[in-house]
């Protein structure tokens, strides 16, 4: 993974409009990139770069909002923030249905746009943050033995050693083998701990 | 003279006076009676020129004396229309036609006088309806306009909101730099730059948009037809931007200027770039409408073309006809107002297919040879 920093995306067909706002955002200190389309946006953001986008609903070519469903397509999750004219209202709760994490009208105050970009930052640390945590336990689990997963998956749906045991066919000693070397691979403090990280990273195994 | 002659006499129409070889007024019909308003005990015996209006009036025994010696007619015999005077001083057209009596001494010659007040008036009221349809026709066209604008309203609200976006932007990030400790002066100076050509822009969008919604006479000039388009292209493009059209301008080089009204012309430009627009809304059309320009025969040729269905056959026949329309809101009047402009500028306007698909909507105008617009 390429180490960018968080980066505010721009993307607005008006050379002015677009101008303005990469002035201002470069202006509270934050690394801004414009560009006059979709099309071109799209040909250089690799998703896993952190940041969000700022996106006019209405553009020639590709709208707005067929470059937020292309977004999703192709599972990226940078937050979009839209702008809109007067009469797209429609259109911005149709963006919003479609996940958008805010938008804004035309003319705005900067203060309006600077704490939705904020917000919107925040919002992609965080959940970068998460997918990172995500996969980091995936790649613990990963490394479980087949009974040690078997073992995993029965003493986090609260059975005890006893009753895996039985279930499984082994002695309660060896199933307290297997359950430590789990806790001991999954980085678990805690058997509550153990089950947070499970249903953390079920969500996204059922749906990757 | 007779009371059989008299008779006839009275009952023309028209006014019927006979003089003698000096011009002296021998005979005063009734008519001339209600024409001129004199009795004729108050004529008879005296010059007809008194029935006459300058130079004439000093003229007509010359004209006589001359057609004696010359025996050459100027009037007999061809009729032509004078000013006559009344009694009351009041003067009226009459078409007069002169004829020769010959007898018994000198000649005498008789004049059939037919008022044209009446005929006068009537063709100042047909040149009147003539203006007032043309004035009519001036105004459904200014209508035309309007409601054309009307239409377009969204997006030139639009339009004229970027630049008002861009200024708030610049200028409140100019606010946020010049409150910093040490504000790094050409940044700040960049953003005034931009403020103020913002506004400029913005300034003339609505320059633009007032000429189209002005009221106005027609006025004609030698034009680059080129030019007309690039300043029509600045509202089109708002409509073309809400709409998710993609306008492309192509421009042919070194066309001959044309003679026209650009307001009138955009006003037609506007309309065929209103209908692409529409016809590419389509699902599945590609929604590309390019404007462009190009040297014929015939002179200069603009077309909008679009990448839409096409014309069903059974509305091609129809498509300049007056409230036609396939468009639930339409008025029908934009293609026929169009066309009427159109060769009021000695041009016409047309549809062809467009390659390969879609409409082509074209007019020629005829270049003006010997000078620069």
């Amino acid at each position: 993974m390429k180490n960018h920093p968080p980066t505010v995306y721009i993307v607005d067909d008006d050379e002015a409009v677009r101008a303005s706002l990469r002035f201002l955002i470069r202006s509270v200190g934050l690394p801004a990139q414009a560009h006059a389309s979709a099309a071109e946006f799209l040909a250089g953001y690799d998703r896993r770069d952190p940041g969000c986008l700022l996106l006019d609903v209405r553009m020639p070519g590709m709208s707005g909002l067929e470059l937020q469903q292309e977004l999703n397509r192709r599972g990226a999750t940078i937050p979009v923030v839209f702008i809109t004219g007067h009469g797209d209202v429609p259109m911005a709760v149709e963006a919003m249905q479609q996940g958008a994490f805010d938008f804004l009208q035309k003319p705005f105050r900067d203060q309006d746009l600077l704490d939705r970009v904020q917000r919107a930052l925040a919002r992609d640390a965080e959940s970068r943050a998460r997918l990172a945590a995500q996969a980091e336990i995936r790649a613990r689990l990963a490394t479980l033995t087949p009974r040690e997963t078997e073992v995993m998956q029965l003493i986090t749906r609260g059975k005890a050693n006893k009753v895996v045991g039985a279930e499984l066919g082994v002695s309660q000693r060896t199933v307290e083998i297997h359950r430590a070397h789990v806790m001991e691979k999954m980085h678990a403090g805690s058997l509550a701990e153990l089950v947070r990280m499970v249903l953390d990273t079920a969500e996204p195994t059922q749906n990757p | 003279m007779n009371g059989e002659l008299q008779a006839l006499l009275d009952a023309c129409v028209d006014a019927v006076i006979i003089i003698d070889h000096r011009g002296c007024i021998m005979t005063f019909n009734r008519a001339a009676v209600r024409m001129f308003g004199y009795q004729p005990a108050e004529v008879i015996g005296r010059n007809v020129n008194m029935l006459m209006l300058t130079p004439d009036q000093q003229h007509h025994d010359e004209y006589i004396n001359n057609y004696l010696d010359t025996g050459t007619p100027k009037v007999i015999g061809v009729g032509r229309e004078v000013g006559a005077r009344r009694r009351d001083g009041s003067q009226f057209p009459v078409s007069i036609s002169i004829g020769r009596i010959d007898g018994d001494g000198p000649p005498r010659f008789v004049g059939f006088l037919h008022d044209l007040s009446m005929r006068r008036e009537q063709e100042a009221k047909r040149l009147a309806a003539e203006e007032s349809v043309r004035e009519a026709r001036e105004r459904l066209t200014h209508v035309a306009r309007l409601s054309t604008m009307g239409e377009m309203t969204t997006g030139l609200a639009h339009e004229i909101n970027q630049p008002l976006t861009a200024i708030t932007i610049y200028a409140q990030a100019a606010e946020r730099l010049a409150a910093q400790p040490s504000p790094d002066l050409g940044e700040l100076v960049g953003a005034l730059r931009q403020i103020s050509a913002q506004a400029l822009r913005a300034g003339e969008i609505i320059k633009r948009l007032r000429d189209l919604v002005r009221n106005r006479q027609t006025h004609e000039e030698l034009l680059d037809l080129n030019a007309v388009v690039r300043e029509l292209v600045v509202l089109a493009e708002s409509d073309a931007r809400v709409n998710n059209v993609q306008l492309v301008i192509d421009l042919a080089e070194g066309l001959p200027p044309v003679l026209g009204d650009t307001i009138q012309l955009q006003q037609v430009m506007l309309n065929l770039v209103r209908n692409a627009i529409d016809a590419v809304q389509a699902p599945g059309c590609e929604r590309l409408v390019t404007l462009r320009t190009v040297r014929v025969a015939a002179g200069v040729e603009m077309s909008v073309s679009d990448l839409g269905s096409g014309l069903d056959p059974a509305i091609r026949d129809r498509l300049f006809e007056a409230f036609a329309t396939t468009k639930p809101a339409g008025t029908g009047l934009g293609l026929a107002i169009s066309r009427s402009i159109v060769e009021a500028h000695g041009g016409r306007l047309a549809w062809r297919p467009n390659l390969p698909r879609g409409s082509c909507f074209h007019f020629h105008l005829p270049a003006v040879s010997g000078g620069t617009p």
